[in-house]
């Protein structure tokens, strides 16, 4: 294999692929980077076995081949090159690198260790506006579970249907959901659970202008735009029935300045219990009362002014939780809904003027003192 | 940590009696039922015959009310027991958040009365009163202990026995004759104090059964039995080499001076306790491999039922499992694993334990020390985070504790308590002893 490359090229390549690499492995191979060479340049590929990542890049190619070599001292090295033409060439498992007076030599491995990435038909996948997709995954991915007990819950539902692109993820505690209309060009109807690690290196790979191909191969999902392409396996399992859960009969609901139920749900959580963050908010008339008391710390008061007119109610709440979806849902003024105590509050965004309403919604459950 | 722990054969205890000190013991009486009635004025605080514990078919007792008592009904009996004994009482849940509310709040008052402080578990506490004297003008201790006994009553509603002593033991033991029904003459029953007054231990220990002091598990007190030592005057008549023959001289040391009604362990407030773990230190390194994993797990077991049983005792339940690798060239690893919710059961401390000893010994080197800890202790009992996703959905929270394993480990830990260490274990930890034992014996042979 022999090809010379532009050191931006290089450098470009190699940081989006070497983010798929995984930072600890026991399969050394995972640690590089496959190169191959194809028609008018080169593919690099990393993969850390649940989430590959491919990229075709130009070059001019002499000599045709494969070879792998280390992701993230490769990436290193481009980094500091000067801005001249790169010659890379290998000989038998080691890769030689040459640019100016600078030269480099690095024992790679045999591409035939390199996992294959899965193949999927892309010919038979449908596309998304890269600006849905982004918008869908910045919304939902934030609410995937951490927790390995849980393990459908550790993705992104993505289903479509009806017309349109639906993202879900959801911790069991707080859940966020997000319907996008697909355009006339989606005729099908499937779902699947997506790690949020794929999605996130389709978020760094590919851009709101981009129409994305989307395909599905057996247990896999390929992504591709542009001179990019994503796999990744699919979590199986069923996805809990989340309509089910999401409440019809909210029956109060309160317009709140987002900053400014934000703020204050940070001042008074610097007193609440590091483990359980409870806050206690308090609907009256017209008013949100913040209230924490945590034995051995203190206690904290606080009082915001909301359009709110429905019944005298408090619910206890994980501050965190009700910060991390007040963030997401973004617009200036938010609604939030609720029935009673025990049951899941509903925050939504409200659109002003002119603004496009989105179809966004998450959900929080409250905390509850048992006994 | 309450009363020390007879030391094992071979250590040795130099303890000076105590003198010029003033402690006492404050102890809850019935915590769980108090606290569930002013929980619930109208129904559990109507009911004279009350039950705390729990309700569902396989429940045992927490806590009974005195009138159910008198029944024969104790704490650790299964509920439906109890009710055959005492058909009409009543059965309600431990208020557990409220009982650590109400805890924290006996402690908060008693820190406005007393210099040092020590909580010794949810309803029992030290304080040392030691050179306060001038500033109590002229109150004796037992004065000082009825008038504290009635603040806390005010301030938080909860009735307390008072024992009051030089020492931690003596005071401790004397809160028992303070508890309303005591029976034994001289009982203070009637004020809710008892202090045994400076100089007069050895006469007030001299009353008791060798059982009765703190450390003193069945076994010993069996073996002591057997040769005829019951009371506390038993004891001290025995020659004391005689006594070191039988039980170790260290042992021996620390019976005689308990027996005497000497303690100079000391009420530390301090920090509350952060952690609490167990470990084992092997003499022969265990090798990687399946027969090493088995014995390595069997032992993580036995270190995890130590763990639950102390974690249990405090009141404790804890978020965070750690368990620690020591590899043959001393090198140490960790694992450590924080749980949604805190837990309390051995079955729970375990099964988190035995996951990451798995990924340690994944490794394949010989072990020569296992351990595991515990830590995040629930600060906030009682919060419950509520989960959207119903109980028989997918997704569903995965509990690492159920109630059953709960229930288990008390029964467990109630029937060691009057029975033993050795009275209930699990088949695998009396497996991998006998094991042990017959390598030893082999071993020995060889």
């Amino acid at each position: 294999m022999n090809f010379s490359i532009t050191r931006q090229n290089l450098h470009q390549g190699l940081a989006s692929v070497s983010a798929s690499i995984p930072s600890k492995t026991t399969l050394p191979v995972l640690s590089n980077i496959l190169f191959e060479t194809s028609g008018d340049g080169i593919r690099m590929s990393g993969t850390d076995l649940d989430v590959g990542v491919r990229l075709q890049v130009p070059a001019e190619v002499k000599e045709g081949g494969a070879l792998t070599a280390p992701g993230k001292k490769l990436q290193e090295i481009a980094k500091e090159l000067p801005d001249e033409m790169v010659v890379i060439e290998t000989r038998g498992d080691q890769i030689e690198m040459r640019c100016g007076r600078s030269r480099f030599k690095l024992n790679g491995l045999p591409s035939e260790d390199f996992p294959q990435l899965p193949q999927v038909d892309f010919d038979g996948g449908w596309t998304a506006d890269g600006k849905d997709l982004l918008s869908l995954i910045r919304h939902t991915s934030f609410a995937v579970s951490t927790e390995e007990s849980r393990p459908v819950l550790n993705g992104v539902l993505w289903e479509l249907r009806d017309g349109e692109m639906r993202m879900v993820a959801t911790n069991g505690h707080r859940l966020a959901r997000m319907r996008i209309p697909a355009g006339p060009s989606l005729e099908t109807t499937t779902q699947f659970i997506v790690p949020p690690a794929a999605l996130q290196q389709v978020q760094r790979l590919f851009r709101d202008e981009d129409q994305v191909t989307v395909a599905r191969e057996q247990n896999h999902l390929g992504f591709r735009a542009g001179n990019a392409e994503v796999y990744t396996r699919l979590i199986e399992g069923t996805y809990p029935n989340y309509e089910q859960v999401i409440p019809k009969d909210n029956d109060k609901s309160a317009l709140i300045q987002r900053k400014v139920l934000e703020s204050a749900v940070r001042r008074v959580a610097a007193v609440a219990s590091d483990q359980t963050h409870r806050i206690r908010l308090e609907f009256t008339s017209g008013r949100v009362i913040l209230n924490v008391l945590t034995p051995d710390l203190g206690e904290a008061h606080d009082e915001i002014e909301v359009g709110y007119d429905g019944e005298p109610i408090t619910i206890g709440f994980n501050a965190n939780y009700l910060l991390e979806v007040l963030r997401y849902v973004g617009t200036d003024e938010v609604k939030m809904s609720f029935k009673a105590p025990e049951r899941a509050a509903v925050v939504e965004p409200v659109a002003v003027g002119d603004a496009e309403p989105m179809d966004y919604l998450c959900l929080v459950m409250p905390l509850r003192l048992v006994d | 940590m309450p009363l020390s722990k007879p030391p094992s054969p071979g250590g040795r205890s130099n303890q000076a009696p105590s003198a010029g000190r003033s402690i006492l013991l404050l102890d809850c009486d019935a915590f769980f039922v108090q606290v569930a009635r002013r929980e619930d004025p109208d129904g559990a605080g109507r009911a004279e015959r009350l039950l705390v514990g729990g309700s569902s078919g396989r429940g045992v007792v927490t806590s009974a009310s005195y009138a159910v008592r008198a029944f024969g009904v104790r704490s650790g009996m299964p509920v439906a027991e109890a009710l055959r004994l005492c058909p009409d009482a009543l059965v309600v849940p431990v208020p557990r958040g409220a009982c650590v509310e109400r805890s924290r709040a006996i402690r908060a008052e008693l820190e406005t009365l007393a210099p040092v402080v020590q909580a010794a578990s949810i309803d029992e506490f030290y304080l040392d009163l030691t050179g306060t004297g001038r500033l109590f003008a002229g109150e004796s201790l037992a004065q000082t202990a009825a008038r504290i006994r009635g603040r806390v009553h005010e301030a938080t509603g909860i009735l307390v026995s008072v024992g009051g002593a030089t020492n931690r033991l003596v005071a401790k033991l004397a809160a028992g004759f303070a508890k309303p029904h005591a029976t034994r003459a001289g009982g203070g029953g009637e004020t809710g104090v008892f202090v045994v007054p400076p100089g007069r231990e050895a006469d007030f220990m001299a009353s008791l059964a060798v059982a009765d002091i703190p450390g003193v598990g069945p076994a010993l007190a069996g073996e002591l039995e057997q040769r005829g030592i019951v009371t506390v005057p038993d004891l001290l008549a025995v020659e004391p080499e005689w006594l070191a023959r039988w039980v170790g001289e260290g042992r021996a040391d620390w019976l005689r001076e308990r027996a005497l009604g000497r303690d100079d362990s000391e009420v530390t407030a301090g920090e509350a306790r952060k952690s609490i773990s167990a470990e084992r230190t092997y003499g022969t390194d265990v090798p990687p491999g399946p027969a090493g994993n088995a014995e390595l797990e069997g032992r993580l077991l036995e270190l995890s039922m130590s763990v639950g049983a102390t974690l249990r005792e405090k009141g404790f339940r804890a978020r965070t499992i750690t368990v620690k690798l020591r590899d043959a060239d001393f090198s140490t690893r960790q694992r450590s694993h924080t749980l949604p919710e805190a837990v309390e059961s051995d079955r729970a401390v375990y099964e988190v334990g035995r996951a990451m000893l798995r990924d340690l010994r994944a490794r394949g080197r010989a072990t020569r020390l296992l351990g595991i800890g515990v830590a995040g202790f629930e600060d906030e009992a009682g919060v419950e985070q509520l989960d959207l996703i119903g109980p028989d959905e997918p997704g569903a929270p995965v509990r690492a504790e159920s109630d059953r394993d709960r229930t288990l480990s008390r029964v467990a830990d109630q029937v060691r308590a009057r029975f033993g260490d050795d009275a209930i274990r699990p088949g695998r930890v009396m497996e991998g002893r006998a094991e042990r034992d017959s390598r030893r014996r082999e071993s020995d042979e060889s």
